[in-house]
């Protein structure tokens, strides 16, 4: 491993926020699905849309998968009815169901500060299978959005730098 | 010195299972290596009193109700029921829980109950009525028809093994109690809930728009699984008079049903609950230490001072004392126990047919009482509260609690007017 790719792993988490045009979505916990679902249509690059109290404090994080269940099963309930083998299944099914705000279908919070790592980010993202994480201040209110995207760009970068150049001969 | 120690080692074990500070199966592996760690019980004895029919029987009949249960065939019945009941409530309730009663007399109670439970919440939402009456209903019917056969509950697969009885003769004893005792459920939930639905025509046409040929994935697996599960059900019929045990018949049936399906034998042994499995191996062989210390001929000698040995007494009481203990601890540990003391009551001349019906009555329909009564129960519970619907103990209660004293009452008439008369 180089020293860039060790740096690289190492870089804090604002160092990556803006490399890519993907902004936090913020929406409240009483919004009505269907209307948060028309936000994030128009902004289809955020894919984890950050929920906060009146205070501007990250209360829940809701993916458009969630959202987009919540939405389908009132359309097309069968479609979502096919795939219960379980019971988490069958719960997650009951939770779309019922849902009627955006809080019925937010999960907590995830989040990561400004100084931490993208090595860091990136487990967070990994252990709870999400695209993003919201970047919080001390107060808990959102400065800005971790899109896995953009994470891995940087990553990215230090496989390139390490590839061994190419020899003109055996290209040919 | 042994006495003590088993009894120490059985009551610990018995308290972590009831008061959940440990995970259950682990609980039970624990009391039940303990006993043989400690000398309690060799090594060779509690290996033999591992009854590998019971874990054959449920490990079959988990595969067999895995596979079925990815056809879809669950959701398939829940929206047929709706279009049968023609989105009118009530009339639904009752179509469910009749769903649930025959299913679960067939197939895991568990199943039945988590894969009928997702429809009922859609449609009680598009109805705009509380879903808790129908998943209240659906437990109580699930625990009433599960009595019914060998396979619909685990404490039936464990008398049965235990006392040699096979499926056709917990059909003829049992079946005929259990659709008295539904049909009278049926009649209560009229009382119980029929007042609270009242609904629009325009939201009943909405449920009656659900199209349960789209909930079916694959029509092919779900003839070749109905073919095979039917003949196994067939196969426990004609077991005994084969000199089989239905344990052989349910690992037969699944090892034909995975290879007609051209399954993948590891998704299939995926399918089953290997948690319960090892829940009862650690039972068996706890049980097998109290046993062989004397504890279980003391208990039965006991019970038998009680009732001054009297028969009938004995065998009634049998059925309020299990219905009573399943309502507060798990009935499987509860009825592992009490078959040795059956055996027991049944060495001091008392007809232990009777008795063996009895334990499995009060076991059953005595799940019914609490929301921790049985499997079904929890499972349901916890999958209501996540959809936010809580079903409170207090509010299970009102309902379990009615039920489960007429279907005991109801039991005791039948046992005396059938055995002891």
């Amino acid at each position: 491993m180089s020293e860039r790719t060790r740096r690289i792993r190492h870089t804090p988490v604002q160092e990556c926020v803006s490399l890519l045009p993907i902004d936090p979505l913020l929406v409240h916990p009483g919004d009505d699905p269907l209307e948060v679902m028309h936000r994030a249509a128009e902004r289809p690059q955020t894919r984890l849309l950050g929920v906060v109290d009146d205070a501007g404090v990250l209360v829940g994080v809701l993916s458009t998968e969630g959202l987009a269940e919540a939405v389908v099963v009132r359309v097309s309930p069968e479609t979502l009815i096919a795939d219960i083998a379980d019971i988490a299944d069958a719960a997650r099914f009951g939770h779309a169901v019922s849902a009627s705000t955006v809080e019925d279908v937010m999960v907590t919070p995830a989040t990561i500060s400004e100084t931490a790592t993208i090595d860091e980010a990136f487990r967070r993202m990994h252990a709870r299978r999400l695209s993003g994480l919201y970047v919080i201040d001390e107060a808990g209110r959102p400065t800005g959005y971790l899109d896995l995207l953009e994470l891995t760009m940087r990553y990215v970068e230090a496989l390139e730098d390490d590839r061994p150049p190419v020899d003109p001969r055996t290209e040919a | 010195m042994e006495v003590a120690l088993a009894g120490a080692i059985f009551l610990a074990t018995y308290a972590l299972i009831a008061t959940d500070r440990m995970d259950k199966t682990i609980a039970a592996l624990l009391g039940g290596t303990l006993v043989i760690v400690l000398g309690v019980v060799s090594q060779e004895d509690a290996f033999a009193a591992i009854d590998l029919n019971v874990i054959f029987l449920l490990a079959g009949m988990m595969m067999l109700a895995g596979i079925l249960r990815r056809t879809g065939f669950f959701s398939w019945v829940a929206i047929r029921s709706v279009k049968i009941a023609g989105g009118e409530p009530y009339r639904l309730l009752i179509v469910l829980s009749i769903v649930c009663a025959v299913l679960s007399a067939f197939l895991d109670n568990v199943t039945t109950v988590v894969l009928i439970a997702p429809v009922t919440l859609y449609i009680a939402s598009v109805l705009k009525v509380s879903p808790l009456p129908f998943l209240i209903a659906e437990i109580l019917a699930s625990n009433i028809g599960g009595t019914a056969t060998l396979i619909g509950d685990p404490p039936n697969v464990l008398i049965g093994s235990a006392a040699g009885l096979g499926f056709d003769a917990f059909l003829v004893n049992l079946a005929p109690l259990t659709i008295i005792v539904f049909l009278i459920f049926l009649g209560m939930t009229r009382l119980f809930f029929a007042r609270d639905f009242a609904v629009h025509a325009e939201v009943r046409d909405a449920v009656l728009a659900l199209d349960e040929n789209e909930v079916l994935n694959d029509r092919p697996l779900l003839r070749i699984s109905l073919m095979v599960i039917g003949a196994t059900i067939g196969g426990f019929l004609l077991a005994q008079p084969l000199g089989l045990e239905a344990g052989t018949i349910a690992l037969f049936g699944a090892a034909v049903l995975t290879i007609l399906a051209r399954l993948d034998a590891e998704s299939v042994l995926r399918e089953v609950e290997w948690p319960t499995l090892f829940f009862f191996v650690g039972l068996f062989m706890l049980v097998e230490g109290v046993v062989q210390v004397g504890i279980i001929d003391a208990v039965a000698h006991g019970l038998i001072e009680l009732t001054n040995g009297d028969a009938t007494v004995t065998t009634l009481g049998l059925i309020w004392l299990s219905g009573i203990a399943s309502a507060i601890v798990d009935n499987i540990p509860y009825t592992a126990t009490m078959i040795p003391v059956v055996r027991e009551l049944g060495a001091t001349g008392i007809p232990i047919e009777p008795l063996w019906w009895s334990l499995a009555l009060g076991a059953c329909l005595g799940g019914n009482a609490t929301i921790v009564g049985a499997s079904a129960n929890v499972v349901v519970a916890n999958l209501a509260g996540k959809a936010g619907h809580a079903i409170s103990f207090g509010s299970f209660l009102r309902y379990g609690l009615l039920v489960t004293t007429m279907s005991l009452a109801v039991a005791t008439l039948y046992v005396f007017a059938r055995y002891l008369s």
